[in-house]
């Protein structure tokens, strides 16, 4: 799905206005396919521009982080900084489509450790 | 008979004596006349030295100071020299100097107008590229750390573009960079990007309001001053009050702060520079110079909107109104691409429809796809205003004009004869769709489309009338009683 070109003036409002001058995420939960979706009951007002108009995008459906910045023509980092706001304040919620990796065992790693320290 | 000579010569002697003393007081009074008429001439020389040393000393250079600040000029130092020749030589002299003084400062201006102009037009160039490569590599990386790197970069070089957009615009320039219409919030957002403290400004009140595309770059310039002067004269912890309020020949952006306010002298200063009505030069905008409100009069004066800072804020600051009239804004279209985002996307080629059915050609977007190139170069506006919206081919029979699209899409062949007659209700005896319409007139159209209402209202009343909805008085909406 391509995005569709910017309607609005590009780089008119900078990234460091949209996200009040953040670059951390509060959350660090996201990533290109994360899918994203809304909480219909929660009010719009008192959101920036950029929030109000990820939020009208959401309503329609799921959306993976990667469409989200698309559409806002906003670059990724800035569009994660925008949904963990909007994830803390309950406006959205996520789905991750991957299930986690199995985490190494901590007997393996033991004897990692173990080995490691009869060889040096 | 010589008894008589002593008497004789008596006589003699007496007249030589009286002649004598007539020629004395003669003599007498022609030598006062002459000292009289010497010291006269001297006190006249003495005067016209005088006033030569006064020329030199004091009124010339009066005139050379009244070029940095308007004072009245000394005149002649004694008034009985006025009107005689010697003041009017010294009348020439004075004009003379005037105007070579003026000639020179013209000259010294226009030479470091057009120096500062072409450096910042490049510095201005060199900050458009570096925003470009900035939004690249916002683009590219994910790392927050990385980011926040980025946006002080970018946040300073956006004040570094803004301070040489200022210059070039107050040298003469013009803003540099064309811009799509933009609605009016992103407009006071765009320019508090400029600023240093742009995290003090608070903007409330979005306004669904647009800014036409060749006045964007100009608000945005000329708020971005107003906000960094709020924002530089108050103390760092209190905020910058934006407000968006639509008026009825516009709107309006008002701009308050919790600063030190300004005094009646600087109010009056500013209010001169604010109404763009004296040329600015630009070596005597003070040390450090202070371009900010000559920029905003130089751009409110090119561009039609108007700035004031006369009033106090309700912070105890200064509150400054930034009012653009309705010819500079438009609404924002709401059945753009950007709120619908979930249709499903147009074909390439073929056209984008929107929800409330007009065609728009797929070129309508290209434009707004080429901005962020470095280059100038003069965009034509993607959203066009109405007004302009396209060259007047012809009138109607009722005198209104005629227009058409401005960039007839290609691709449209097919789609095109369908447009009328979706769109305008044809009574029950329309012509075909492919025929030419021919020319209407009023009272033909208004017949037309009263006849379509009375079929459309007996054709519901014949489908409601059994079920015992009987036809309302046959009034139509707005009253009026049908003929």
């Amino acid at each position: 799905m391509t995005p569709p070109a910017p309607r609005r003036g590009q780089g008119l409002v900078r990234p460091y206005v949209v996200t009040d001058g953040r670059a951390h995420p509060t959350r660090n939960t996201f990533d290109l396919v994360t899918l994203v979706i809304a909480q219909y009951d929660r009010p719009l007002g008192g959101l920036s521009p950029e929030k109000r108009r990820l939020m009208e995008l959401c309503l329609g459906g799921a959306l993976s982080v990667a469409e989200i910045a698309g559409h806002l023509a906003l670059p990724v980092s800035v569009t994660k900084v925008l949904l963990g706001d909007l994830v803390d304040s309950g406006h959205l919620i996520t789905r991750a489509p991957i299930p986690s990796a199995q985490l190494p065992e901590a007997q393996i790693l033991q004897e990692v450790l173990d080995g490691l320290r009869a060889r040096l | 008979m010589s008894h008589h000579i002593p008497d004789v010569v008596s006589w003699c002697l007496v007249a030589v004596l009286v002649a004598v003393a007539v020629l004395l007081v003669r003599q007498r009074g022609i030598t006062a006349a002459v000292r009289r008429r010497v010291a006269a001439l001297e006190d006249g020389l003495q005067t016209r030295d005088t006033e030569v040393r006064h020329l030199v000393t004091v009124r010339l250079p009066a005139v050379t100071a009244s070029m940095h600040q308007p004072v009245p000029l000394p005149g002649l130092l004694d008034e009985r020299l006025g009107g005689t020749v010697f003041a009017q030589g010294l009348q020439s002299v004075m004009d003379l100097f005037t105007q070579a003084v003026d000639k020179a400062q013209a000259r010294a201006d226009q030479s470091a107008k057009a120096a500062l102009k072409a450096s910042m037009r490049a510095l201005q160039g060199l900050a458009h590229e570096q925003q470009l490569a900035i939004s690249d590599m916002q683009e590219r990386h994910d790392n927050p750390d990385v980011l926040r790197d980025l946006l002080q970069i970018d946040h300073a070089n956006s004040q570094f573009g803004r301070r040489a957009q200022a210059i070039a615009v107050l040298c003469g320039s013009w803003p540099g960079r064309q811009r799509a219409a933009s609605p009016l919030t992103d407009v006071v957002r765009g320019a508090t990007s400029r600023i240093r403290d742009y995290r003090r400004v608070k903007v409330h009140n979005h306004a669904d309001l647009a800014v036409v595309s060749r006045a964007v770059e100009p608000v945005v310039l000329a708020v971005a001053e107003l906000l960094d002067n709020a924002a530089r004269h108050s103390q760092p912890n209190t905020s910058v009050e934006v407000g968006l309020q639509p008026v009825h020949n516009g709107a309006c952006v008002v701009i308050d702060d919790a600063g030190v306010g300004m005094n009646a002298q600087e109010v009056q200063r500013a209010a001169a520079l604010l109404s763009g009505q004296r040329t600015v030069d630009v070596s005597r905008l003070g040390d450090p110079p202070q371009f900010g409100f000559p920029v905003i009069g130089v751009l409110a004066a090119r561009y039609g909107f108007s700035v004031s800072v006369d009033t106090r804020s309700p912070y105890g600051g200064v509150r400054a109104v930034l009012f653009l009239p309705s010819a500079l804004l438009s609404q924002i279209d709401l059945d753009g691409p950007d709120t619908t985002p979930l249709a499903p996307p147009a074909r390439p080629g073929a056209p984008a429809r929107t929800p409330t059915g007009a065609v728009r050609p797929p070129q309508h977007r290209a434009p707004a796809r080429e901005h962020p190139e470095p280059a100038p170069d003069v965009f034509p506006p993607p959203a066009a205003p109405p007004a302009d919206a396209g060259a007047v081919t012809g009138s109607t029979a009722g005198g209104l004009p005629k227009r058409r699209r401005r960039q007839p899409a290609a691709p449209l062949p097919a789609e095109r004869p369908a447009a009328p007659s979706a769109t305008v209700p044809d009574g029950p005896p329309a012509p075909g769709p492919a025929a030419a319409p021919p020319e209407r007139t009023a009272e033909e159209t208004a017949r037309r489309m009263g006849a379509f209402a009375r079929g459309t209202r007996s054709g519901r009343a014949a489908g409601t009338g059994p079920a015992g909805h009987p036809d309302p008085a046959p009034v139509d909406d707005e009253g009026n009683p049908y003929a």
